[in-house]
This record gives C-alpha cells, sequence and structure tokens, in this order.
C-alpha cells in the first residue's frame, strides 16, 4: 500500500513536471504565408495605382520578405521595415500606435524606441490573438492611411493561410 | 523701289529663319548632351516571377525550401524570401550571391573560376583577379546568376538552403532567371 502510494505521487509528480515544462504551440510565419502577403498588398497596389515597398516579419522580427517597389524612394523599403517591427513589436498597427504615444501622453517615451516608427502602414498579423509577425507597406497613393490597408490586405492574405486546416500526421 | 524694299525683307526674313534654326539646333544638341540617364532595371513583376520560377523548381526537384534573393541593377535588393527555417544569414547569402552574379554579370561559379588563385586564360597565361572575392558583398559560393537583357545586366538571382548544396542552388536560381528570359525585350 506505501509502495502503491509512492508509485502513484511519483507518477502524478512528472505529469505535474511535464506540464510545466511543455513547450508552447506557436503557429510559426512560414515563406508561402509571406509569399501571400506580399501578392496580396502588390494587388492592392494595382487597384491604387501606385507603387509601394513591402516588408514581412515573423514573430522575432526578422525579415522573412522584402519588396522593394518599382522607382521607389531610397527610404521606402527601411521605412516598411519599421512599421513592420512596430506593428509587431506592440501587437497593434502602428498608426494606432502613433496615436497612443502622441507627445504629452504617457507611452510618448516608446518613440525612443530602437527601430520603431510612429508612422501608419504597419499592421501584426493575427491568427486568433497570436501575433506571429508583422508586414509594413510604404509607398501607396494614400499617405498613412492608404499604407495601413495595403498592409492589412496582407495582413489578412497570410493568416488566411495560417488559418487552413491542415493535415495531421 | 517695291522690289528693292520686298528683296531687302526676304534676306532679312532669310536670316531670320537661319538664326533661329541655329539656334534651335544648338538647343537640342544642349539637352541631347545633358540628357539624363534611364537605364533599364529589373522591376518588381519581374523579381516575382523570377523568385517564383526559383522556388518552384527546387521545389520540383527535391522538395527543398530554398531562399531567394532579387537584386537590381544597383545591386540592392528588390526582392528577399528567407525560406522555411533558414536563418537571417542564409538569407543574407542569397542576396550577396545575386549581388556577385549582378556585379560581374556572369555566374557566381564561372566568376569563381576566373578570380581562383592559380586561375588561367585559354593561352594559359595567369588571371591574377582573384583580389576581387575580396570585395565587400561579394561571396565565393555558387548559387547566383546575372538576369541579362541585351548583355546589359539589370538584375541578379540568388539562392541558398537548396538540398544537392551549392551547384544545385545556382541550377534553381538559373530556373528563375529562365522563367522571364523570353520577357526581357
Amino acid at each position: 500500500m506505501f509502495r502503491m502510494s509512492r508509485v502513484l505521487t511519483a507518477a502524478t509528480a512528472s505529469a505535474l513536471l511535464m506540464i510545466g515544462t511543455q513547450s508552447y504551440a506557436q503557429t510559426k510565419l512560414t515563406a508561402e504565408m509571406a509569399m501571400a502577403a506580399a501578392r496580396a498588398v502588390q494587388a492592392y497596389a494595382e487597384k491604387d495605382g501606385s507603387n509601394p515597398s513591402t516588408v514581412v516579419l515573423d514573430a522575432d522580427g526578422n525579415i522573412v520578405l522584402q519588396l522593394k517597389g518599382n522607382n521607389a524612394a531610397p527610404h521606402n523599403i527601411g521605412l516598411a521595415e519599421r512599421k513592420a517591427y512596430t506593428a509587431n513589436l506592440f501587437k497593434m498597427k502602428s498608426i494606432e500606435w502613433r496615436d497612443a504615444t502622441m507627445p504629452g501622453k504617457d507611452r510618448a517615451s516608446e518613440r525612443q524606441m530602437p527601430k520603431v516608427v510612429p508612422l501608419g502602414g504597419g499592421v501584426p498579423i493575427m491568427v486568433g490573438n497570436q501575433v506571429i509577425g508583422g508586414v509594413g507597406v510604404s509607398g501607396t497613393r494614400g499617405g498613412q492611411e492608404g499604407d495601413t490597408a495595403g498592409a492589412q490586405a496582407g495582413a489578412d492574405a497570410a493568416a488566411a493561410l495560417a488559418q487552413r486546416p491542415v493535415a495531421q500526421n | 523701289m517695291e522690289k528693292l524694299i520686298r528683296g531687302v525683307a526676304l534676306i532679312a526674313f532669310a536670316a531670320f529663319v537661319a538664326g533661329a534654326g541655329y539656334g534651335l539646333v544648338q538647343q537640342m544638341v544642349k539637352i541631347s548632351t545633358l540628357q539624363s540617364l534611364n537605364n533599364n532595371d529589373i522591376s518588381v513583376e519581374q523579381a516575382l516571377l523570377v523568385a517564383q520560377g526559383a522556388i518552384d523548381a527546387c521545389k520540383k526537384k527535391d522538395n527543398s525550401l530554398i531562399s531567394v534573393a532579387v537584386v537590381d541593377r544597383n545591386g540592392l535588393v528588390r526582392f528577399l524570401l528567407r525560406g522555411d527555417g533558414a536563418s537571417p544569414e542564409m538569407a543574407d547569402n542569397a542576396r550577396r550571391k545575386a549581388y556577385t552574379a549582378r556585379t560581374f554579370r556572369q555566374d557566381v561559379s564561372k566568376w569563381m573560376e576566373r578570380t581562383a588563385i592559380d586561375a588561367k586564360d585559354e593561352k594559359g597565361k595567369p588571371i591574377d583577379l582573384n583580389g576581387q572575392q575580396y570585395l565587400e558583398n561579394t561571396i565565393t559560393e555558387p548559387g547566383g546568376v546575372p538576369i541579362v537583357r541585351y548583355a546589359d545586366a539589370i538584375g541578379g538571382v540568388g539562392v541558398t538552403g537548396a538540398k544537392g548544396g551549392p551547384m544545385a542552388d545556382e541550377a534553381c536560381a538559373q530556373a528563375g532567371a529562365d522563367a522571364i528570359a523570353d520577357q526581357l525585350l
């Protein structure tokens, strides 16, 4: 009886340990999703009649895809990356973060962090309530609102692929 | 008298026309010599076709998940895609392969042969171009090919991560360049 209870205790303890050290499941941003995002931004740009630059980052903030628009201004591609970085880091559209960190507000000093930019055009890629990356767009016709709309089209296209049912092995 | 006046007027008119013509020609010469450059460059649409061509070729061959870079005529990134599981450094190597192919206007493998320390030309004379391998942004690993339009390199494509190694990278890059070969008019 004593032995039995000891075994049970050990089993319970190891079960608890396993739960405690379990790795968490995070949807990874794939190259395919990034490609779909870039194509969606291009489709938006075609309707818009503009030549934007696009950057897609993964959840770690590393570049997965980079596309420099035709006749893009030299700053475009770097700006697109910073917008994507901002959206991924703060898990919100960079245009919303811009408004939340206006000078005089409590969060204003967040603007002094490296690589962020308080400009619209960055949108997080959401799968459920998980952020798996960010899309940044620079150089559409509609200014910061236009860039945001283009990036949103890209983020939606990427998220749509992530939510696609995957065959289980 | 009237004839004389008409004659003088005619001469004056001819002189004016000649002067104006000369001025116009001079202005045209000036404009033509002061023209800004209008170079051909690889477009977003072409870059996407090239990249997709390389990705498809590698996937078809042995299901490789590659990183692809397409650089423009200035050697700057037009398109970059980091393959699944590849590190940022691997993606940057694809860019360097594309850059090397663009700037030396030949396949990276050919350039490596030409710039090898003991490289010799057809007559057996040493080429002595090994110093090129020390230039910034170049890379001594095959996997890059130039995108050429009428003997003018308008870009380059580089690949890393093919299962068969660097020469397989270069085969995929070539497939990418071939995807727009007939459209480069």
